[in-house]
């Protein structure tokens, strides 16, 4: 076997544990396992984490459909998952539709959007498509929060937008459960495009567009449908969060630092995978986690006091942001993919490819 | 007989320059054109226009009688018009063989084969174009007579009628030229329409029935390749007025 | 009509700074080809650095943009050669992730060092101005115009007339001829975005005077300089000027309408930048890219 076959196997039995650790470890808080005397595995921190991280999973692996397979690297899909949110947030509020009925709607939301916004955006390119997409992000936001009708704020304005609370018992392992659930959905949808017509139409379109337009590829659509397919995915989760967090505003449904971790998930675990994105949102999301002090175990440095510690998590991301960029442009999992190896020999070819 | 292909006075613009101006002939099915000129003839031009890619300034361009002009690329494409590119598009990411595959996966609208089936037919292109052995091969492994091969491949996996091709022969020593020519005479051979755009004479000569000239946008000749070649326009055009004077005798 | 002359003025004014923001990030994208995400923070430092020498030495503020120009020219040289440099050859998304976290760790240093109270730059000529029949002209604003329109002639002077310039915009043209002809890459691409910090940093020591700053607070224009570029075209300074001052204008029409504000800043933003890129791509004076 070599290094690199050993390498994958070592990955998949990883993966596997994390996925029946994640699985499995929440049944021990239920009622039931306490009775037998079973360990308590989890708690209200470790769900929180937990459904947080598969917040994420759920957005990096729908990114990925546009920006990893088809090659558009969109900038602004958190406007999407605001859109979810704010979608299932209106409805139990305002509308008082009860949660399990107004969280499809979310995806629906998101993905009409994406089509509206998309049919002009995507026939920009490369930059002017990114920063374009990034203007939507940080714009609907702004909208949503500011939108006023007759002096009233239609989405709740500045103080946000309650929901009451979904009575279910054990609702922390309920909404984790859910956000799993719509993590499994992402990475199934992902493995069934990858393998369709449409997918390799879509991996057309990111190789070489105009040789996909005149083999008889419908690029618009694609381009559109793909984009769509990534704001449902990330809607749903939205959706999910806001009936989850009981409570949304601007600042927690279009944070715009999720444009980029999204990507940067994606990034460090291989874009164009099936499972890349959702490795790498979980092994950055707990470094970012880590850097706030948020998990049990804390990083104490003698010089930070601890309010600090948030910024130096930024600045520490920053960092590792750039060093990904500069040195493993093809994510980590080029690497366990067997492609190649992850030497200093490998480091220095990446950079030479890229620097001047 | 309505014919395959018929370009009506087909023109396109840039900025004030008519690259294509008012080219007007018709293909039929089954035949074996070339298409030569000088460089800056229009010849690249014409076929993006064929192709879709450009929209006509003027003119129309008929396929079996119903006009294609200003249809995008992809249903030019659908409707059985394949083509090639000078500087070759592969898709690098992919294999050779997943490139051709994509082309049967899409491509014209007789048949839709699911994935499977796309591959087989994949694997019976590459032998028609010579590239069975390379199949698994990742596309930055070939060399550039085999990216040719493989562009024209995925062309003909699209089941064209008429397969428009950009310069294949571009670059290639005269071995390569060889058996170049003879693929296109075995993707003839299936029935598809091919329009071979050369400067290559010994290509022209060796596989076309007719060859139509261009110049500066226009059609200069039209007809069999030893008339064509011999016509005096056509030799002052590649050769200059001076050259041609010379061989005239003068 | 006074109304419309005191909307005008206002836009006109608030453009010579969007123009004087948009330079230095027109310069950066049509010779290097990269969009610069941290632009907002590169003005912001400087912002920062008129406020704290100003704060330090009581310096007047217009007297530190120099400074602000030669430090950030220096910062922004390192951090090209140093940093960018390795990846200017990566598909753009790279350089746009990049760039993002360039400005991910400057704002946030700025955090840790400054926190994140507002500081302002207040003389005693800050809040005066003329008086003309009704319509207000902040003294201030008026020598911002002024040192905007400045600093974009200096550097199409530049651009133009000198060895530099030339082989920056060789560079831009075509990055491997300009190498044949013996213009050493790495340090035009350096001096370029050095050029470009520059101009963000004298914007930046522009706005500490009349806005109050927060670290944060060189965000929105990013996206501002962004549109600002794109609507007067890429290419030429002069159409990053006019850019920006029309800019300015819609802007100020924009929040003259009732029920809207200054909230929409980004919405309106975004709008017109759409509006652009479906309609004229080229912007108003530019070429097509």
């Amino acid at each position: 076997m070599t290094t690199s076959q050993r390498w994958q196997r070592i990955l998949i039995v990883l993966g596997c544990a994390v996925i029946a650790y994640a699985v499995l470890a929440p049944l021990t808080s239920l009622d039931g396992a306490q009775a037998l005397n079973l360990p308590l595995l989890t708690d209200k921190l470790w769900f929180r984490l937990a459904t947080i991280t598969a917040m994420f999973v759920v957005m990096a692996t729908a990114w990925n459909i546009i920006g990893g397979l088809t090659g558009y690297a969109a900038f602004g899909n958190v406007a999407f998952f605001g859109i979810g949110a704010y979608t299932t947030g209106m409805l139990i509020a305002k509308a008082k539709w009860p949660f399990l009925l107004a969280l499809p709607l979310a995806p629906v939301a998101a993905a009409i959007f994406a089509v509206l916004v998309g049919l002009p955006l995507l026939r920009l390119r490369g930059h002017y498509f990114a920063v374009a997409s990034l203007g939507v992000g940080v714009a609907v936001g702004e909208l949503v929060q500011n939108l006023d009708y007759r002096g009233e704020p239609i989405f709740g304005g500045a103080s946000g937008l309650f929901m009451p609370i979904f009575a279910v018992p054990n609702r922390d392992l309920y909404f984790f459960y859910l956000m799993l659930g719509a993590a499994g959905v992402s990475i199934a949808v992902t493995w069934a495009v990858i393998r369709s017509r449409f997918g390799y139409g879509l991996i057309a379109i990111r190789e070489n567009e105009e040789a996909a337009a005149v083999i008889g590829v419908n690029t618009t659509a694609y381009k559109v449908a793909a984009f769509a397919l990534a704001a449902a995915l990330t809607g749903l989760a939205g959706g999910i969060f806001a009936q989850w967090n009981v409570f949304i505003d601007q600042e927690n449904s279009f944070p715009i630092a999720y444009n980029v971790e999204m990507i940067l998930m994606a990034l460090l675990g291989g874009t164009g995978t099936v499972f890349g994105p959702a490795a790498g949102a979980v092994v950055l999301q707990l470094l970012i986690q880590f850097l706030s002090g948020s998990l049990p175990i804390t990083l104490d440095l003698p010089f930070v006091p601890e309010d600090a510690m948030p910024v130096l998590a930024q600045v520490v991301l920053g960092v590792l942001l750039a060093l990904v960029v500069i040195f493993a442009p093809r994510g980590v999992i080029d690497f366990f993919g067997g492609r190649s190896r992850l030497t200093i020999a490998y480091l220095r070819r990446s950079l030479r490819e890229t620097s001047i | 007989m309505t014919p395959q292909l018929d370009l009506r006075n087909v023109t396109k613009r840039f900025g004030g320059v008519a690259a294509v101006d008012g080219v007007t002939f018709s293909i039929a099915k089954g035949e074996i054109l070339g298409v030569i000129g000088p460089n800056g003839a229009g010849k690249t031009t014409l076929l993006n226009c064929i192709s879709g890619v450009y929209r006509l300034d003027g003119g129309d361009i008929r396929w079996h009688g119903v006009s294609i002009a200003g249809l995008a690329p992809y249903r030019v494409a659908r409707l059985g018009v394949g083509r090639t590119f000078q500087i070759v598009k592969p898709f690098g990411s992919m294999t050779v063989r997943e490139n051709v595959a994509v082309g049967a996966l899409f491509g014209s609208d007789s048949e839709r084969p699911p994935l499977r089936a796309a591959f087989d037919r994949a694997d019976s292109v590459l032998e028609l174009v010579g590239l069975r052995m390379k199949a698994d091969l990742p596309v930055s492994a070939l060399t550039i007579p085999d990216r040719k091969r493989l562009e024209v491949a995925r062309a003909v996996a699209t089941r064209p009628k008429l397969l428009l091709l950009d310069e294949v022969m571009a670059g290639l020593n005269n071995v390569e030229i060889d058996d170049a020519l003879e693929m296109v005479r075995a993707v003839h051979e299936t029935g598809v329409t091919v329009v071979l755009i050369e400067h290559v004479m010994r290509v022209i000569v060796g596989v076309c029935e007719r060859v139509i000239v261009l110049d500066l946008g226009r059609t200069l000749a039209d007809g069999q390749p030893d008339v064509v070649l011999r016509d005096e326009r056509v030799i002052q055009a590649y050769l200059g007025e001076r050259y041609a004077r010379r061989l005239r005798g003068g | 009509m006074a109304d419309l002359v005191q909307l005008v003025t206002i836009g006109l004014l608030a453009g010579g700074i969007y123009a004087a923001v948009g330079v230095g990030f027109s310069l950066v994208w049509g010779v290097l080809n990269i969009v610069n995400l941290a632009h907002g923070a590169l003005v912001i430092v400087g912002a920062y650095l008129t406020w704290q020498i100003f704060t330090a030495s009581g310096l007047d503020p217009f007297l530190t943009l120099p400074i602000d120009a030669v430090a950030l020219f220096a910062f922004g040289y390192v951090v090209q050669r140093g940093v960018i440099n390795r990846i200017i050859r990566a598909p753009l998304l790279f350089t746009f992730l990049l760039t993002f976290g360039l400005n991910l760790i400057a704002v946030n240093v700025l955090l840790l060092i400054f926190k994140s109270d507002f500081r302002s730059v207040t003389t005693v000529y800050s809040g005066a101005g003329l008086d003309l029949g009704g319509i207000v002209v902040p003294y201030i604003r008026l020598a911002a115009l002024g040192i905007a329109l400045l600093v974009a002639a200096a550097l199409a002077l530049l651009l133009n007339r000198t060895r530099v310039g030339l082989a920056i915009q060789a560079v831009g043209s075509d990055r491997d001829a300009a190498q044949l002809v013996g213009i050493d890459l790495r340090h035009a691409y350096a001096v370029t975005y050095g050029l470009g910090a520059a101009c963000a940093g004298v914007a930046g020591g522009l706005i500490a005077m009349i806005q109050a700053i927060t670290p944060t607070a060189g965000e929105p224009y990013t996206l501002q300089a962004f549109v600002v570029v794109i609507l007067g075209g890429l290419g030429r300074v002069s159409a990053t000027v006019v850019g920006g001052l029309v800019f300015g204008l819609v802007e100020a029409f924009a929040q003259s309408i009732p029920g809207s504000g200054s909230v929409f800043a980004n919405a309106i933003a975004f709008g017109v930048m759409v509006l652009v890129l479906v309609t004229r791509p080229q912007g108003l004076l530019g070429r097509l890219r």
